[in-house]
């Protein structure tokens, strides 16, 4: 019996191989089992149709993917080294038989963006390509993307499968287009999207302050450090958004804002940028309501009693605001204390930052969530069948082997097509396992599992126990503990101090917006009441309009085409349920 | 009346002396705070702690940019690019400025011409059919893609034209009874006169070649074809969002750098100083027509 | 002996000298510039240009429709002539005014140097402007010594214009004051020397010499900076501005940019910058004619 089943799934395995090398361009009639094709392509499709395919194949001739790849260029090669040839391209030609090809390549952000919508705006497509949303919905509304609808769950490995599942499958949403999947994703955990109070806590320590939780404790400590100076005449209690930021982020962007206001609007229940159900369930915009204004008159009173940075908006970098060391406090997601300001610990050595959530006055704890999906790799309509199973597999590859290929000494960006993959709950199952290491509970090797969606758990785990010095289980950890020059500093820090938050409570309440993408009126009128916003809550935080504008901005934007946006975002929320 | 005269103008030359100097320093502060950052270092230059002199001398920044066969290489392309685009600009427009200068009775397409070139000034396709039609020309990786997408340079044509026409005609009239043809008149008198014109067109359209990155950029399919203000310009990561996935988090922490940015400005600089007291000559001092004239 | 070319000949050999002109303009300035049909068409890549669907109008009409429109325009206008304007007047001035060092060496060292900033670009600058102008900047130190209270200039709608006026016309005037630098010495020195016999003061001179010696230059600079009349300056503005200025900073260009921040808009950037072209070719057009039939000069 269970010889017979061997038998018969090895037969599959071979058709299934055979069908995709007679579906690719180009390919020949050399395979080994020539004999047996013939006979197995007349059985026919219902059996490829449940084969049990292969998600890391080895295909039998070269598949070469031309694409258009973003470059790093600070982040070098070792001597000889290409971006064509490098220890992935190699590890991809050796193992799997696909080769990449550079058909051209740009530096990451503004540059690469250029390439990528000249690309588009000329049909120019390589075979794949790494954009952002708004790209991939251009691209895909011109019908120039491969649909990966029936490929990709053949060949996705359980690992990626883990991930894209994770939050009810939202992410597969957002890889599709009009109900075909066409692209693939990057999903990003979730603490990315929730802003956490980081604070000084040598500052607090220095005046025998507890920690805030509330809105009120907030301001009260914020006035300390505004009296005390800790910093001298030049320290900021809390640091405003530069003038590249906003206020908040919307329901477009993912993410929070860095330095953003995000949890003192969520302390008033109020979400401004998403689109929310008010008591009756009906849609409303989160930032036009009765809650966002008495949050914006919060901050106004704190912008005036000089408690926020006087040169919010206008700054040019409020990144470089916090690593010079006279902030106290600002709010930002789990990666800012770690990833986002390094520099700050190696200016100010000893700058305790901690991560805290923040409350509204009932002691309830609500926070807005983010769209999981943060990048899209698309891939040219015309491309064989076996580039996009190699598409699919390119990112199992990747999944399965961060480990391993990470600790390379070439930089992980460099990764052909590269999508970051994290499952929602990576940053609080991270936290609770390195703990536990800490703790003695567990050992590295009990998270060496290669099937796991937490891919890097296994790393961080080895790599904890050098970083962290001192631990003791009674103290809560500091910066004192940490190993600040360590190559995984920003990373560990950014976990068991940035995430902890999110680890070690569950918040009362999570918003999601009820629509993450674009409204056929958004096309036209977006732009518009976006900046109309933006000026409002900018103007009145920093006392340049009075409050009382509120009601005459929230009127204009219904007037300006809000309203009609509205009726649209009703009409998606009542076809979901 | 004469010593209050010099008085008066002692008054006014140290006036002009001080200005120029409040003037020189405002243009050098910004030079020199540049320079500061670049020779800073990174933790320093990133948290905002340079302003009037370096602090945490660190070369990295240079050694960084420097430190790769492919700066050298783009720095080729550059010259290339600026050299031959000059030359090549130049000649064209010297020949096209010379009928052009001509009246209507003097060379009869002249005035439609004119407003052709006016015409191709102020419009243009977009950036997107530009891009297609360079394709399509095949000028993808080719030094000739990088001297001629721009088109025509008009504005600089236009100028020549202007001087050319403001030319004293009787200098001409004289080559012409002696049997002069067009082309002599031009090489061996025209040109010649405005020497001053030239060098300065000369200046602004090498300093126009030599800082465009754009289109080396969108023209290349890679570092290995990049110009160097390409090349420098990519060397520091513009990301646009305001919010990061952390993914792009760290890396905007492991590539923001303000020295480097700060670096580069420099380093792109320096052939400009170089070319520059060459053409100053020129205009400070120029060539008297009256004297010509004579 | 009459040695001259007969008028046909000349004519051949003018053609040929414009051959190559001509031909750089046609296959890099003409046939792209068919581009511009995408203005009048929901482009549409997977189709192409000629496939894409027309609209006529629409674009255009988008374009005017938003509420920021007017205020837009507005900005970008007086931004922009502004601009145009003191990019003339200053460095004219400077140069005159630079003319009059007779120290070589200290002419030539103030030349060079405010000839640099011209090579920065907006991104480096900007960090030092608003270093300069923020809070504890060095601006509001000097109003300090005054008395004046300190400000927090970019963050101000009502100086924001001045601001990016101001400082652009600072980082050009060097470099475009050698174009005058170039005119002044076409002047014939006899002039001058005449002048100073004739009892002429230093002023005098300037006005009735200089002056009239380089007006042509003056003129076509000033018409083909009508080329130029909406364009504010993206990257400037674009480096500097914050949303507390959007109601007098916000320029077209930055505008669609923000536009096509949201969804990719490859008609609508075409769109704008047809009607940027349009109207700089009809205020050319008109400053030609006025220039020809009020004072019958001919600027090109």
């Amino acid at each position: 019996m269970s010889t017979f089943y061997k038998k018969l799934g090895a037969f599959i395995v071979a058709s299934a191989m055979l069908t995709s090398v007679f579906a690719g361009c180009g390919s020949s009639n050399d395979s080994g089992a020539a004999g047996t094709g013939t006979a197995v392509s007349s059985s026919g499709s219902t059996a490829a149709a449940d084969e049990k395919t292969d998600p890391f194949m080895k295909f039998d001739k070269p598949v070469t993917i031309h694409v258009g790849q973003q470059a790093y260029p600070t982040q070098k090669f070792p001597e000889g080294d290409t971006n064509e040839d490098n220890v992935f391209t190699r590890y991809l030609k050796d193992n799997f038989n696909i080769e990449i090809v550079v058909d051209w390549s740009a530096a990451t952000g503004n540059d690469y963006n250029q390439k990528v919508n000249l690309c588009i705006a000329s049909n120019t497509l390589p075979d794949g390509m790494q954009v952002d949303r708004k790209a991939f919905l251009s691209a895909a509304k011109s019908g120039m993307l491969y649909d990966f609808t029936e490929i990709f769950p053949k060949y996705v490995s359980p690992q990626v499968k883990a991930i894209m599942d994770s939050g009810d499958g939202i992410a597969y949403e957002y890889a599709k287009y009009n109900g075909k999947q066409l692209s693939m994703v990057g999903v990003d955990v979730a603490p990315s999207g929730q802003s956490m109070l980081n604070i000084r806590q040598d500052w607090l320590d220095k005046y025998n302050l507890k920690a805030p939780t509330t809105i009120d404790e907030i301001e009260a400590v914020a006035k300390v450090f505004k009296e005390k100076k800790p910093a001298g005449n030049s320290t900021i209690p809390i640091a405003g958004p530069d003038k590249k930021s906003s206020v908040y982020t919307n329901f477009l962007q993912a993410g929070v804002m860095f330095a953003g206001f995000e949890p003192v609007f969520a302390a008033y229940d109020a979400y401004p940028g998403y689109w929310i159900k008010d008591g009756s369930g009906k849609a409303v915009y989160g930032t036009n309501t009765e809650n966002s204004k008495k949050a914006l008159e919060r901050l106004a009173d704190w912008y005036k009693q000089g408690l926020i940075d006087p040169e919010m908006g206008v700054r040019d970098s409020s990144t470089e605001l916090v690593n010079s060391g006279n902030v106290g406090m600002y709010f930002c997601a789990w990666w800012s204390i770690g990833y986002g300001t390094t520099d700050a610990y190696k200016k100010t050595p000893g700058a305790n930052w901690q991560a805290y959530p923040v409350k509204a006055d009932d002691g309830k704890w609500y926070t807005r969530m983010q769209c999981p999906v943060a990048s899209y790799t698309i891939f040219n309509k015309n491309i064989s069948e076996d580039i996009a199973k190699a598409a699919v597999i390119i990112n199992n590859i990747w999944v399965r082997d961060e480990n391993k290929l990470g600790s390379q000494n070439t930089s992980i960006y460099w990764y052909p097509l590269r999508n970051s993959m994290g499952a929602l709950d990576e940053c609080e199952t991270s936290y609770k396992s390195l703990i536990k290491v800490l703790d003695g509970e567990a050992k590295a090797e009990d998270f060496n599992d290669p099937s796991s969606p937490y891919k890097l758990l296994y790393n961080d785990a080895k790599n904890v126990t050098t970083v962290v010095k001192d631990y003791s289980k009674e103290k809560q950890l500091s910066i004192s503990n940490f190993d600040v020059n360590s190559p995984d500093f920003a990373r560990l820090y950014s976990i068991l101090i940035g995430a902890r938050p999110t680890a070690l409570a569950t918040p009362d309440k999570l918003i999601y917006s009820e629509v993450y993408s674009q409204t056929p009126a958004m096309e036209a009128k977006w732009a518009n009441l976006e900046t109309a916003e933006k000026e409002m809550s900018l103007k009145i935080i920093t006392g340049k309009d009075s409050t009382s504008t509120f009601d005459e901005y929230v009127k204009k934007w219904n007037n300006e085409g809000g309203a009609e946006i509205l009726a649209e975002v009703q009409k998606e929320m009542d076809s979901k349920k | 009346m004469v010593q209050s005269k010099t008085l008066g103008s002692k008054i006014f030359k140290v006036f002009l002396y001080i200005l120029m100097a409040v003037l020189t320093l405002s243009c050098l502060y910004p030079i020199w705070y540049a320079f500061c950052l670049s020779i800073s270092s990174k933790v320093a230059s990133n948290s905002g702690m340079v302003t009037l002199y370096p602090v945490g001398f660190s070369l990295r920044s240079y050694t960084e940019i420097m430190g790769d066969w492919k700066f050298f290489h783009s720095f080729w392309v550059s010259i290339q690019r600026a050299g031959l685009g000059t030359v090549v600009s130049m000649l064209v427009m010297i020949l096209m400025g010379y009928p052009l200068s001509k009246t209507k009775e003097q060379y009869k397409p002249r005035n439609i011409l004119m407003w052709v070139v006016i015409f191709c000034m102020v419009f243009n396709g977009g950036t997107i059919p530009w891009y297609m039609t360079m394709v399509n020309y095949k000028m993808i990786d080719n030094i000739w893609g990088l001297v001629l997408c721009g088109g025509l340079p008009v504005f600089n044509l236009i100028l020549i034209m202007n001087f050319f026409r403001n030319l004293p005609q009787d200098l001409e009239e004289a080559a012409v009874v002696d049997g002069a043809g067009p082309w002599k008149i031009l090489f061996g008198i025209v040109v010649p006169c405005s020497k001053p014109v030239l060098a300065t067109i000369v200046l602004f359209t090498s300093v126009g070649y030599w800082n465009e990155f754009f289109q080396g950029l969108v023209l290349s399919s890679g570092d290995k074809h990049y110009p160097l203000q390409t090349y420098i310009q990519q060397m520091v990561v513009n990301v646009q969002a305001a919010s990061m996935s952390p993914d792009q988090a760290k890396l905007m922490n492991e590539l923001s750098n303000k020295s480097l940015d700060a670096a580069k400005v420099f380093i792109a600089m320096i052939p400009m100083l170089v070319v520059y007291p060459f053409l100053q000559k020129y205009f400070v001092t120029g060539i008297m027509l009256g004297a010509v004239k004579e | 002996m009459n040695k001259r070319m007969s008028s046909l000949k000349l004519q051949t050999h003018y053609s040929i000298m414009v051959i190559p002109g001509v031909l750089w303009m046609i296959l890099f300035n003409i046939v792209p510039m068919t581009g511009v049909v995408m203005a009048f068409k929901n482009y549409n890549p997977g189709l192409g240009l000629w496939k894409s669907p027309g609209v006529g109008l629409e674009n255009f009409k988008y374009l005017f429709s938003m509420s920021d429109a007017q205020r837009v325009i507005i900005n970008t206008l007086i931004i922009a002539c502004s601009k145009v304007v003191l990019n003339i007047v200053i460095p004219l001035a400077f140069a005159l005014l630079l003319n009059e060092v007779t120290n070589m060496r200290y002419k030539k060292f103030v030349q060079t140097a405010v000839y640099l900033p011209h090579f920065l670009s907006w991104v480096i600058l900007a960090s030092v402007i608003l270093n300069i102008f923020s809070l504890d900047g060095i601006v509001n130190q000097i109003t300090g010594i005054f008395g004046g209270k300190p400000v927090i200039w970019f963050s101000m709608a009502s100086y924001f214009r001045q601001l990016v006026i101001g400082t652009d016309v600072w980082k050009e005037f060097g470099f475009n004051a050698v174009i005058f630098l170039a005119a002044l010495t076409g002047i014939n020195p006899n002039l001058y020397e005449a002048a100073t016999i004739d009892g002429c003061s230093k002023w005098k001179s300037i006005w009735y010499i200089t002056i009239p010696g380089i007006t042509g230059t003056i003129v076509l600079l000033g018409v083909l900076g009508l080329g130029n009349v909406l364009n504010a300056g993206f990257d400037q503005i674009y480096n500097l501005y914050n949303p507390m200025v959007y109601s007098t900073g916000d320029i077209l260009d930055t505008w669609v940019y923000r536009i096509g921040l949201v969804n990719l808009q490859f008609s609508l950037a075409t769109t704008a910058g047809l009607f940027k072209s349009a109207i700089s070719f009809i205020m050319i057009v008109v400053s030609y004619w006025a220039a020809y039939k009020l004072a019958d000069y001919k600027i090109f």
